[in-house]
C-alpha cells in the first residue's frame, strides 16, 4: 500500500490497453469491414483562393466503379454549416468549399467509388474551372486596411480582438524599476498522428439512425453531426469502441463525418473516408496555433516581475475552427507559476488563406508558456541574474495556495521551489554546469535550458463564455456507470473513445481502489453514444480528474448500497459496519460476504432494505470541481487544477555544422496523485518528443504564393529516436485538494515546457555571440547563419 | 512557388529548320516529355495534354499555350497556363535563335513561372532538378528529331 493507504492507485501496474496494442489487436477504423462499403477520395483546390466557376464530374462518373461525385454547392444545400464557437455568423464553413476555396488543398469535391484506389483515380478526372482571387498568408498583412478578406461577407480578417486588463497594469508599470519588450513567434505545427483521420458512416433507413465509427477525440461529437445533418440527436449513434491511433487534440473530424454522413444517406451504403497523408496534412484542418507574441514586462532590479502586457496575434487559417479559443485557455495560467501582480492580455485571431487550425495538445498553452519563459530568460539576461534564481524569486510559494491569479483562476496547490530543488539535486546541477563549460572549451556550442510552467487541467470550457458572451457553458461533465452483475463481477462503463490516454486502466484502477478489489478483475466497456451517459471526451487534460471522479463516485454509490444490504442482513446500521476487500464486517465479529450481498441485490427483493433498488448499479455525473460561476468582466476561473513541470536540459551542437544533440533531459513533474505511473510517464515522454518537434523541426511552412511546402514527412520533419534523448523524470506529489484522490491532469505534460527549455538552451549556447532567435522552430541553419553573421560583425569569442 | 529556367543549347539544324520545328505541333508532341497531345486551337494558340511524374507524384497537366511577338525565324515569346491533378502552372518564356554555322544554331531560352498545388507542395525540393532533367530530355529528343530528318533528307 502507498502512503495514503492506497492499494492500486499510484501502484506499478501495467496499462491494460497496452496488451492489445502490443499484440497488434487494436481495433481501428481501417480494421472495420462492412458489406457494400463505398470509399471517398477528395478533389483538392490548387490555389490559395479561387472562385469555383464549374465542377464537371462527368468524366469521373463514366469510369468503372465510380458511384458519385458531389461538390460543395450540393452539400451546402443539404446540411447546416459546421458549428462555430464565436459569434461570427458570416464566417461559414462546410465540409467542401462553397463558391470559392480559401486555402490551397481545401476539399472542393468528393468522389465515391467501390474502392479508395478507384476513387483516387477518378478524383483526378474531375474537371474544376476556377478564377484566381486575391489571398493573404501573413497574419500582419491580413490585418492591414485594404487586405483581401478571406471571408468577404465578414468584412475583415479579424475574428477576435479582445483586450483584458487585470490591473492595475499601468500603475505597476509606473512603479517598476525597469522594463523591456520582446517579440517571439510560435511557428505553425501540430500533432501529426500515425493514423490519419478515418470515419465510416452508415445510414440505417429502417431505424432512422446514422451509425458512425470514427477515430475521434471530440467533445459533443454526436450533437454536432446531428445538428449539421439536420437529424435528431438520437438519430446519431457513435460507436466508442474504436481505437484511435493517436490524436493529441486534432482528431475532431466534424467535416469528414458530416460529408460521409450525407453521402451514406444519399447513397444508402456505408461510406468510408480514410485520409491519406496529403489530405490529412493540408486539409484535415488539423494545424496548430501560429502565434506572434509581443510582450512588455515591468520588473524591479532584484528580479521581481511586477506586471506584463502580452499581445498574442494568432493566424487562425481560413475558417474560425477552434483557433480563437486556443487564445482563451492560456488565460487560466497567464502568469505561469509566477507572482506577477497584474496583466494586460490582448488576444487577436485573424483569418488567412492557410489551412484551418484545430485543437492541439495544451490548447494554446505551450506557445504561451514559451513566450512567458523566454520573457523570464530575457529579464534574467538583462539584469545579469541567474535564470533559476529569477524563477525562484518569482514563484508562488507553497503556503500561498490556493492562489488567485490576476485573471481570476485559483491555482489549487503546488510546491514549485521543492520540485526545482529536487531536479537540481537529481541532475547534479553543478556537474551539469561543469559539463557545459567543458564542452564549450572543446569549441562546441553548449547551453543549459530551463523552463518552469503549469498544466491547467480539468476545465469547464470557460474560455467559451469568456470569448463569446452568448455562450453560457459552465459545466463540462463526465459520466460513468458501475454495475455488479448477478455473478458478482464488476463492469465499469466509460463513454468516449480513447486515443492513447489509458482510460480503461484509469477507470478500473479507481473502481478497484474504492471497492478494494483487483482492477484486473474489472471489465471496462464503452457503450455507443445512445447508450452512454453525457460526457465531454478526453480534452483539456481532464480525464483523470473527471472520469476518475465519476467512476470512483459511482463505485462509492455501489459500495454504499452493499453496506445498506449487509446492515439489513445483520440487523445493524450501516455506520456500524466495516468494509474490507469486498467483505462486510459487523461490530460483533459477524460478516457478510460479497457473494451474499450480490445474491440479495439480484434475487431477493424481500431482503433489500427500504429505499434500496435491486441490481447493484450506480451512475455518477461528475461536475468540474472548483468555482463554476461564469466569467464576469473578463475575469473568472478557467481551470480547477494545476500541474507543475520544471525542465532542465543540456544541449550541444557544433557552431558550424549545428546538428543539435540533447545530452541531458531532466524533468520535474508534479501532477498530484498519479493514478498509473506508466500512463503519466508515457504522456510526459511523448509530450517532450512533441516539444522537441515544435522547437526544432516541425512546421507547416507556406511560400509567399500560399502553397503549403511541407505536406509530407519528406518536408514536415518529425522527431525520431535519433532526436529524442533519454528523459529522466523526477516526481513530486502535491495533491489537489479539489479532486477525488488528489489527482491533477497530465495529458499535456512535457509538451508544455519542452519548446521553451530547448529555446533557452540554444540561447545559452549562443550567448557569447549575443544572438536572439525569436521564432520556433529554430532551424539549425538559422543558428549557424546567426553565428556567422555575428562573427562577421566582430562579435563572439572565437 | 516561383521557378526560373534559363539555358543555351547547340542544335544541328539551320535557323529556319529549328524555327519550323519549334512551331510544329507534331515535332513538339514528339519531343516534350510526357506530351500526349498538342492541338492547334487558333493562330499561335495550342492546347497541350501532358502526363508527368515528379518526385513522388504523377498525374496530368492540361495547358493552354500562346505564342507572341514572333520575329521569324529568330525570336518568340510563349505564355503557358494550365492545371491538372499534378497542380497548376503559369509562366512566360522566350527564346532566341542564332545561327552559329552552316546547319547549326544556338537556342537561348529564359523563362519564369509559378507552380501551385500538389507538385509545389510535394515536389518542391526536386522541382528545380526535375525541370532541368525534363528540359534535357526535350533537347535530346529535338536533336534526335533533326538527326533523323537530316538522314531522311540525305
Amino acid at each position: 500500500m502507498s502512503e495514503a493507504g492506497r492499494r492500486f492507485i499510484s501502484a506499478n501496474r501495467r496499462v491494460r490497453e497496452d496488451r492489445r496494442f502490443v499484440a497488434g489487436h487494436g481495433r481501428f477504423v481501417a480494421d472495420l469491414e462492412m458489406p457494400e462499403m463505398a470509399h471517398v477520395a477528395l478533389v483538392a483546390a490548387q490555389a490559395p483562393a479561387a472562385r469555383i466557376v464549374s465542377i464537371d464530374g462527368s468524366e469521373a462518373l463514366a469510369m468503372p466503379g465510380v458511384i458519385a461525385v458531389i461538390d460543395g454547392a450540393e452539400l451546402a444545400g443539404a446540411v447546416n454549416p459546421m458549428m462555430n464557437g464565436l459569434d461570427t455568423p458570416n464566417v461559414k464553413r462546410f465540409p467542401l468549399a462553397v463558391g470559392q476555396n480559401r486555402y490551397a488543398g481545401e476539399w472542393i469535391a468528393a468522389v465515391v467509388a467501390e474502392s479508395r484506389a478507384l476513387a483516387e483515380d477518378a478524383a483526378e478526372k474531375v474537371r474544376v474551372e476556377t478564377e484566381p482571387l486575391g489571398y493573404v498568408v501573413d497574419v500582419e498583412e491580413a490585418l492591414e486596411p485594404g487586405a483581401t478578406p478571406v471571408h468577404p461577407e465578414h468584412g475583415s480578417n479579424l475574428l477576435l480582438d479582445r483586450t483584458f486588463d487585470w490591473g492595475p497594469v499601468e500603475e505597476d508599470f509606473a512603479a517598476a524599476e525597469d522594463r523591456l519588450s520582446l517579440r517571439v513567434t510560435w511557428g505553425r505545427n501540430s500533432t501529426v498522428p500515425i493514423e490519419t483521420f478515418g470515419v465510416i458512416a452508415k445510414w440505417h433507413a429502417w431505424e432512422g439512425v446514422l451509425d458512425v465509427w470514427a477515430s475521434i477525440q471530440m467533445p459533443k461529437y454526436a450533437d454536432q453531426i446531428a445538428r449539421a445533418l439536420k437529424i435528431p440527436g438520437n438519430a446519431v449513434r457513435v460507436h466508442y469502441d474504436v481505437d484511435v491511433g493517436g490524436s493529441y487534440g486534432v482528431k475532431r473530424g466534424i467535416k469528414q463525418t458530416v460529408l460521409c454522413g450525407y453521402l451514406a444517406r444519399k447513397l444508402g451504403r456505408p461510406v468510408r473516408l480514410i485520409e491519406d497523408r496529403l489530405e490529412n496534412m493540408r486539409a484535415g484542418d488539423a494545424h496548430g496555433p501560429e502565434r506572434i507574441f509581443d510582450i512588455e514586462v515591468a520588473f524591479d532590479r532584484d528580479g521581481t516581475v511586477r506586471s506584463m502586457k502580452m499581445r498574442a496575434l494568432d493566424n487562425a487559417g481560413a475558417y474560425a475552427g477552434r483557433a480563437p479559443f486556443q487564445l482563451g485557455k492560456p488565460i487560466g495560467a497567464i502568469v505561469g507559476p509566477y507572482r506577477i501582480g497584474s496583466v494586460q492580455y490582448r488576444a487577436m485571431s485573424v483569418t488567412t488563406n492557410k489551412t484551418v487550425q484545430e485543437a492541439v495538445r495544451g490548447f494554446g498553452q505551450s506557445p504561451t508558456n514559451y513566450a512567458i519563459e523566454t520573457m523570464m530568460d530575457r529579464v534574467a539576461e538583462h539584469l545579469g541574474m541567474d535564470r533559476i534564481e529569477i524563477r525562484r524569486r518569482n514563484f508562488i510559494r507553497k503556503e500561498e495556495f490556493p492562489y488567485e491569479i490576476p485573471s481570476g483562476s485559483k491555482y489549487d496547490s503546488g510546491d514549485y521551489h521543492t520540485v526545482v530543488d529536487k531536479v537540481l539535486a537529481s541532475a547534479d546541477y553543478e556537474a551539469l554546469v561543469a559539463e557545459r563549460d567543458r564542452l564549450r572549451a572543446e569549441g562546441l556550442c553548449a547551453g543549459i535550458g530551463i523552463a518552469s510552467c503549469l498544466e491547467p487541467s480539468g476545465g469547464r470550457s470557460s474560455f467559451e463564455p469568456l470569448l463569446n458572451e452568448k455562450n453560457k457553458t459552465s459545466t463540462w461533465m463526465e459520466g460513468s456507470r458501475v454495475n455488479i452483475d448477478g455473478l458478482g463481477d464488476v463492469t465499469v462503463a466509460i463513454h468516449t473513445t480513447s486515443s492513447g490516454q489509458g482510460h480503461e486502466t484509469l477507470a478500473a484502477t479507481v473502481v478497484g481502489e474504492v471497492l478494494e478489489i483487483d482492477p484486473d478483475r474489472i471489465r471496462v466497456v464503452r457503450p455507443d453514444s445512445l447508450g452512454s451517459l453525457p460526457g465531454n471526451s478526453p480534452v483539456g487534460s481532464r480525464m483523470a480528474i473527471m472520469l476518475g471522479g465519476a467512476a470512483a463516485n459511482a463505485a462509492k454509490d455501489v459500495k454504499r448500497q452493499m453496506l445498506a444490504i449487509a446492515g439489513q442482513m445483520l440487523g445493524v446500521s450501516a455506520e456500524q459496519l466495516r468494509y474490507e476487500s469486498g467483505t462486510i464486517h459487523g461490530p460483533a465479529g459477524q460478516s457478510v460476504s460479497w457473494d451474499e450481498v450480490v445474491d440479495v441485490a439480484h434475487r431477493r427483493f424481500d431482503d433489500l432494505p427500504p429505499g434500496t433498488q435491486p441490481g447493484l448499479t450506480a451512475s455518477f455525473m461528475q461536475q468540474v470541481p472548483g468555482d463554476a460561476r461564469l466569467p464576469e468582466n473578463g475575469k473568472g476561473e478557467m481551470y480547477p487544477c494545476y500541474s507543475f513541470e520544471f525542465h532542465l536540459i543540456l544541449m550541444v551542437f557544433d557552431p558550424v555544422l549545428a546538428r543539435p544533440e540533447i545530452r541531458r533531459y531532466v524533468i520535474g513533474h508534479d501532477c498530484g496523485t498519479v493514478i498509473n505511473p506508466h500512463i503519466v510517464k508515457g504522456m510526459t515522454l511523448g509530450g517532450i518528443a512533441h516539444g522537441i518537434g515544435a522547437a526544432l523541426l516541425e512546421e507547416f511552412a507556406y511560400d509567399a504564393e500560399g502553397q503549403l511546402m511541407t505536406q509530407s514527412f519528406l518536408d514536415y520533419l518529425m522527431p525520431s529516436a535519433h532526436e529524442v534523448p533519454e528523459v529522466e523524470i523526477v516526481h513530486h506529489c502535491t495533491p489537489s485538494p479539489l479532486t477525488e484522490f488528489g489527482q491533477k491532469g497530465s495529458g499535456e505534460s512535457g509538451y508544455l515546457g519542452a519548446p521553451a527549455a530547448i529555446s533557452g538552451a540554444i540561447h545559452d549556447a549562443v550567448r557569447p555571440w549575443g544572438v536572439h532567435l525569436d521564432k520556433l522552430p529554430i532551424r539549425m541553419s538559422t543558428v549557424s547563419d546567426a553565428i556567422a553573421a555575428a562573427e562577421e560583425q566582430g562579435k563572439g569569442y572565437r | 512557388m516561383k521557378m526560373e529556367l534559363k539555358g543555351s543549347e547547340e542544335i544541328a539544324a539551320s535557323r529556319e529548320a529549328l524555327w519550323e520545328g519549334l512551331n510544329d505541333p507534331a515535332v513538339l508532341t514528339k519531343c516534350i516529355p510526357g506530351c500526349k497531345e498538342m492541338v492547334e486551337t487558333g493562330p499561335d494558340a495550342y492546347e497541350v495534354k501532358l502526363q508527368l511524374k515528379v518526385a513522388a507524384v504523377g498525374g496530368s497537366f492540361d495547358g493552354k499555350v500562346r505564342l507572341h511577338d514572333k520575329e521569324e525565324p529568330v525570336h518568340c515569346r510563349i505564355t503557358i497556363s494550365g492545371g491538372g491533378s499534378l497542380g497548376t502552372g503559369n509562366g512566360t518564356a522566350e527564346f532566341r535563335i542564332e545561327e552559329t554555322g552552316p546547319g547549326t544554331s544556338r537556342l537561348d531560352y529564359e523563362g519564369t513561372g509559378e507552380i501551385g498545388g500538389l507538385v509545389a507542395g510535394v515536389g518542391q525540393r526536386v522541382l528545380g532538378s526535375v525541370a532541368k532533367h525534363l528540359t534535357k530530355q526535350f533537347f535530346t529528343a529535338l536533336r534526335k528529331h533533326f538527326a533523323e530528318s537530316g538522314e531522311a533528307a540525305a
